[in-house]
């Protein structure tokens, strides 16, 4: 049964080997950092890495060569490169057998066209960052996922164990002004409070009523995972806490962890 | 592209297009421009909001007045824009159509050597410019319009092919990523400058371009300066377009007004890397940074040298 979720950004400048000098957003990575903690510190069996993707699938673990997606060049600690691997080899196992229980592909991030999504990459640093050393899976749903199928597999993946925590990874309209990657579109205005509103008040079921298309349009690349969580807390009585909710660089972050009432 | 992990749709094979092509004189207007050349080529927008001079040429006569300016600083090509690259009011056919194409004929009847260059992704627009007097279409979105090139061919113009990634025109890059940005680079330009000529573009007008931030991060436009090497040994020209843009910026952490010594910095190390054309804001100093290089490389000799020979 799921004990925790936690709601955190897929920017990959959270990660700070990302920001050159100075650090980027630092409330956002400390707001981030604490929700990915919260979690850790519920002690799970089994810690669910949940991120949009190219694709639906259950991932093996992401080396730090990955960062080379995003920053080509950067870092002389590449060549722990192959220990890291090595690390994700063993994980793999692991994810197969998941995988064929959620009747999804698994993936490894070493297979030539297969890139591990980047909201991945950004939730397994999150959990190395809070020194996480349990067992994690991690798993990708695709941009163009129903929200049913969303929700059957956050269902399926909050009774693969015992105790499992869920560390999301979506972020809302990339739209938010006229400097936003997305540009401004003043739809994102109304659509990322609504996401909002379902989080705060734990009404997650309103999650699952949001407009794909709309989402796309807005590059709000959260939507799926935002169902994959509402399907994983279906029936849980769910209390928030918002760490953070703003949108600095144009696009809509939501930090908050959300935890399951009767849970130690 | 909405799909921050779908990336470019093309990824790089590491392939490349075939052998390197040998490198030769560069062909247009009729003016044959020889390898170790290198060769301004001035920004002159008809925009009112270009992210740099922001509507300073908006208007015809400021607009004639930066090309007899930059003409007399020593510009080879003088590019004319009339759609800002960042998002933003829409810009159709008709009105790109009605900011450029008489300013073009306006600079032809003017000067009849200067190479003039139409800043454009589409089509119709590079028809009428070609009929206006341009000689090259400078397409910065990576061959979005698939009907460019065949009309490039047809006004006798030459093409410049960019990497942007797939991207949209007028699109931002948002969480792109690459397995190797560089192979991006290289297959989708050199793809690009194959079916140019196939189509009938004279391959000794085609120049390919990495498009510094245009979809790429800043991490990424850093890596193709650094390997601006492995574009510049598949012998077509190379064009860099680096002048005061984001990624500068990010460097140094200064605003657009600041990047000037950024930007001949990265001038600079392209023309070290082989890269023939440079799109310049500042062109009397964006000439004096090449001159320099060239001196250095003894393509050209020093303007007057006495010290320590008296």
């Amino acid at each position: 049964m799921i004990i925790s979720a936690a709601l955190c950004p897929a920017a990959p400048l959270l990660i700070p080997e990302l920001n050159g000098a100075e650090p980027v957003l630092p409330e956002l990575r400390q707001a981030a950092r604490s929700a990915a903690g919260e979690l850790v510190a519920a002690d799970p069996g089994l810690l669910v890495v949940a991120g949009t993707g190219a694709s639906t699938a259950t991932w093996d673990r992401p080396a730090r060569a990955d960062l080379a997606a995003f920053a080509p060049g950067i870092d002389p600690g590449l060549t722990k490169a192959d220990e890291a691997a090595d690390e994700a080899g063993e994980q793999a196992g692991a994810g197969r057998a998941w995988a064929s229980v959620l009747a999804v592909p698994a993936r490894s991030g070493y297979e030539h066209g297969h890139e591990r999504p980047g909201s991945l990459l950004v939730g397994n640093w999150l959990l190395d960052s809070v020194g996480y050393a349990g067992e994690r899976l991690l798993t990708s749903v695709a941009m163009d996922e129903p929200a049913a199928s969303c929700a059957r597999i956050g269902a399926e993946l909050a009774g693969l164990a015992d105790r499992v925590a869920l560390l999301v990874l979506a972020d809302g309209s990339a739209c938010r002004g006229s400097k936003a990657p997305g540009y401004l579109d003043h739809r994102s205005t109304g659509f990322d409070a609504a996401v909002e509103r379902a989080v705060r008040t734990g009404d997650l079921g309103a999650l699952l009523a949001i407009d794909a298309g709309l989402a796309a349009e807005l590059k709000a690349t959260g939507r799926a995972a935002w169902q994959l969580m509402a399907g994983a807390l279906d029936g849980a009585g769910v209390a928030s806490v918002v760490r953070y909710c703003d949108d600095p660089l144009g696009v809509a972050y939501l930090v908050a962890s959300l935890r399951v009432a009767g849970v130690g | 592209m909405t799909a921050p992990e779908a990336g470019p749709a093309q990824k790089g094979s590491g392939s490349g297009s075939g052998a390197p092509r040998e490198p030769g004189p560069l062909r247009l207007h009729g003016r044959s421009f020889p390898t170790g050349q290198l060769l301004v080529m001035a920004i002159v927008n008809r925009t009112p909001d270009s992210f740099y001079d922001a509507g300073e040429t908006w208007d015809e006569s400021a607009a004639m007045d930066r090309v007899h300016q930059v003409i007399a600083e020593g510009a080879d090509i003088v590019d004319v824009g009339g759609v800002p690259a960042a998002p933003g009011q829409v810009v159709d056919v008709a009105e790109e159509i009605r900011r450029i194409v008489s300013f073009i004929a306006a600079i032809r009847a003017t000067y009849q050597d200067v190479v003039i260059s139409a800043d454009t992704w589409r089509h119709e627009v590079a028809r009428q410019a070609c009929e206006a007097g341009a000689d090259l279409i400078n397409d910065s979105w990576g061959g979005w319009d698939g009907k460019l090139a065949l009309v490039a061919a047809e006004g006798g113009a030459g093409l410049v092919c960019a990497h942007a990634g797939g991207l949209p025109p007028r699109t931002r890059p948002f969480r792109v990523s690459y397995a190797d940005v560089m192979t991006d680079v290289l297959d989708r330009t050199q793809g690009l400058a194959a079916q140019a000529v196939a189509v009938g573009v004279d391959p000794a007008s085609v120049v390919i371009d990495a498009a510094h931030d245009f979809g790429k991060n800043t991490w990424h436009s850093l890596e193709v300066t650094r390997r601006l090497g492995e574009m510049t040994a598949t012998g077509w020209p190379v064009l860099a377009s680096v002048s005061r843009k984001d990624f500068i910026g990010e460097a140094l952490n200064l605003p657009i007004q600041e990047r000037l010594a950024g930007t001949l910095a990265t001038t600079t190390v392209c023309a070290w890397l082989g890269a023939r054309i440079f799109r310049a804001h500042d062109v009397a100093k964006t000439r004096q940074a090449l001159d320099m290089v060239s001196v250095i490389r003894g393509d050209q000799p020093p303007a007057r040298v006495a010290r320590g020979l008296a």
